[in-house]
């Protein structure tokens, strides 16, 4: 793969040590405190959900470990190196390139294919386009959509948009997946189909994954379960 | 009052700041389609009323001829006036189908649905009715400096009357509403309608061969047009109408086949994601840039104009007929700028989630920003340059070697070209703001 600023951001693996760590992360809206002092550690290639009700947190959290927000207090840190620390370009740098992301819907391109939804993360991240687009068939094909491929996210169902958008948060080989209630959309059926594609191929390529769900179905998926409550983290 | 219907403020003010954003550009687009449509529409009834009671005797012999020019400039603007109306009406559309379905889901009927988006986008026509006749009024010192027939027109002569303007009040509204009603198909049949973005139907190439039999009878009906005698202007103009619907027929058309040949051959996010917005709808893209199209297409016909005449210089219907054909060229210009600038407003505003989870997932913003340009950039270039070129190349068999003796209209026909693309390019980029205020809102709920 092309070498980018992402890859070269972040040390490689230490026995022993949290492949994601947040420590003491505040975040506040205005008056509202969303985070009020969580530790949480991910390990590598450790599955982890996060539950918790409406308004408790668990989506701030996300964001926060993955670069989207800034947390007010505490650090965030990926293989010891600070995410919190760095300027907007780097972490933007860092999400492209070490982080994937799974939303509840409507993160795909609806002009783009299913091949170039996945394949446009690959070149965004230095791959060349026929290069791209091999490694974007391959796991279109890994997850059950090789006859799709030519298809638009519109013409495809809710089940098939998100395994797309499982390929291509996982074609630029992240070092951690987050999944912002990936089944959210989806009937029962489906989205356990979705979760299982999800939990296997995260693991597959060595990537640790964070699932943000109120589903315990969902959670179950996972090797373990941490819950939000009022900002903070209340059991792990 | 309907309780449905008179929901429709309480709805427009908790849009928030995007519905404000929305309302403000469909309200500046109707202002704009007024005041320009109102100032045509003036000159060609000033030309008429001096061919009516001409005061000189060039007035008198000449005055016809000017009338069924101003004829033909209005209607050469007729396509772009009403697609930047249809335009400032579809804005939206997204966000509006969302609230629309959501009002349906509710138990509103499709008849209410369509009677609150009528109410809308009347209301949005009315007021940009009223605010482009006052630039209507604002323009006329603009308008009154120009010379035509060796004298420039007063703002007497420019005034339309009241008569005019309520014509105007009445009829902007009544084509907004249309315009509105007709954007919302989808929702008002099934209420989980929210528009679905699948592959749109491929366009025909039977377009292309009408386009060439067209043209072709064009050219042989321009050779041989003595043979027509008296009649010979009336035909000219009909087969120019001819060339007009035929340049309408294949734009689209070429636009596809240039996005289809773009997909295949990009190697850049920015050239793919470009030429996939060219070929995901070329018709909506030919509607922004058509009455260019139409525009060049008549520029490059006419830059021969002064090698045709003698001694260019003196000659005031030749002077006359660039001036005429310049300004047409420039309203055109100024029209596919306003309908570019709102188009890629409304596609922010109609893609706010896409685009703010692409951001969230590292997708840089200079990314979106490069394909703006590219989007708008390849549409332009081959409607104005293209058009224009063709209009020329018409030309060309019959009056090559003028041309060469005299390159004024050539020059000038570049000139406008060039300024006239950048002003299209400076407009969408006033979309740039509007994307990183957007961006910078999260989509996500922060629970």
């Amino acid at each position: 793969m092309t070498s980018t600023a992402a890859n070269v951001l972040v040390p490689t693996t230490e026995p022993g040590r949290p492949r994601l760590a947040a420590r003491g992360v505040v975040k506040r809206f205005g008056s509202t405190t969303a985070l009020a002092g969580v530790d949480v550690d991910l390990g590598e290639e450790e599955s982890l959900a996060v539950m918790g009700p409406s308004g408790s947190g668990k989506s701030t959290l996300l964001h926060v470990l993955a670069g989207i927000l800034t947390p007010d207090a505490g650090t965030v840190t990926l293989r010891g190196r600070h995410v919190e620390g760095m300027s907007e370009r780097e972490r933007s740098l860092l999400r492209r390139g070490r982080f994937g992301f799974v939303f509840q819907h409507g993160q795909l391109l609806s002009e783009l294919t299913a091949l170039e939804n996945v394949a446009l993360a690959a070149m965004l991240d230095g791959e060349p386009r026929v290069q791209a687009e091999g490694l974007a068939a391959q796991w279109l094909g890994r997850l059950g959509l090789a006859g799709e491929q030519d298809r638009r996210p519109g013409e495809m169902s809710g089940g098939q948009a998100q395994r797309v958008a499982v390929a291509r948060a996982l074609v630029t080989r992240p070092d951690v997946v987050f999944a912002d209630e990936p089944t959210g959309s989806l009937d029962q059926a489906t989205g356990q189909d979705v979760m299982r594609v999800l939990v296997e191929s995260t693991r597959a390529v060595g990537a640790s994954l964070v699932v943000v769900t109120h589903d315990t179905g969902v959670a179950s998926w996972c090797d373990r379960v941490v819950h939000v409550r009022d900002g903070l983290v209340v059991t792990a | 009052m309907n309780p449905v219907l008179s929901l429709a403020p309480r709805l427009q003010r908790a849009a928030g700041r995007d519905g404000r954003v929305t309302t403000a550009l469909a309200v500046l687009a109707f202002a704009v389609t007024t005041a320009l449509t109102t100032s045509v529409l003036a000159a060609t009834l000033a030309f008429a009323e001096r061919a009516e009671h001409p005061t000189t005797p060039f007035e008198r012999d000449a005055g016809d001829t000017y009338v069924l020019l101003a004829v033909i400039a209005t209607v050469l603007l007729v396509v772009p006036l009403l697609t930047l109306g249809g335009a400032a009406a579809r804005l939206g559309v997204a966000r509006r189908h969302e609230r629309l379905a959501a009002l349906r889901l509710l138990g509103a009927t499709p008849r209410e649905v369509l009677g609150l988006t009528v109410l809308e986008t009347a209301g949005q026509g009315l007021v940009g009715a009223v605010l482009g006749s006052l630039l209507y009024g604002a323009l006329l010192p603009v308008w009154t400096s120009v010379p035509f027939q060796e004298r420039t027109f007063s703002a007497a002569e420019l005034w339309v009357g009241p008569r005019v303007l309520g014509l105007v009040w009445l009829a902007v509204p009544l084509l907004a509403a249309v315009s509105g009603a007709g954007s919302l198909r989808q929702v008002v049949v099934p209420p989980l309608g929210v528009a679905r973005r699948v592959r749109p139907p491929a366009l025909r190439a039977a377009r292309v061969v009408g386009a060439v039999v067209a043209f072709l009878a064009f050219v042989v009906v321009s050779t041989v047009r003595e043979a027509f005698a008296a009649a010979a202007a009336g035909v000219l103009v009909g087969m120019l109408a001819v060339a007009f619907a035929a340049v309408n027929a294949v734009g689209p058309w070429l636009l596809a086949l240039l996005g289809r040949r773009a997909v295949r051959r990009a190697r850049t996010p920015a050239q793919l994601l470009a030429a996939r917005r060219l070929l995901d709808d070329p018709r909506a893209v030919w509607r922004v840039v058509g009455g260019l199209a139409l525009a060049s297409f008549v520029a490059g016909v006419l830059a021969v104009v002064p090698a045709l005449a003698q001694g260019p210089q003196d000659d005031p219907v030749v002077r006359d007929v660039l001036t005429g054909a310049l300004l047409t060229l420039g309203i055109a210009f100024l029209l596919a700028a306003a309908s570019a600038g709102i188009a890629q407003a409304a596609s922010v505003l109609d893609r706010r989630r896409e685009l703010s989870l692409a951001r969230l997932a590292g997708v840089p913003v200079e990314l979106f920003d490069a394909v703006r340009r590219r989007e708008v950039l390849v549409p332009v270039l081959v409607a104005s340059v293209g058009s224009a070129g063709l209009g020329l190349a018409l030309m060309l068999p019959l009056f090559g070697f003028a041309v060469g003796a005299a390159p004024q209209g050539l020059v000038l026909l570049v000139a406008s070209l060039a300024v006239g693309t950048g002003l299209v390019l400076a407009a969408t980029e006033s979309a740039r703001p509007l994307l990183r205020r957007v961006l910078a809102t999260p989509v996500v709920r922060a629970d």
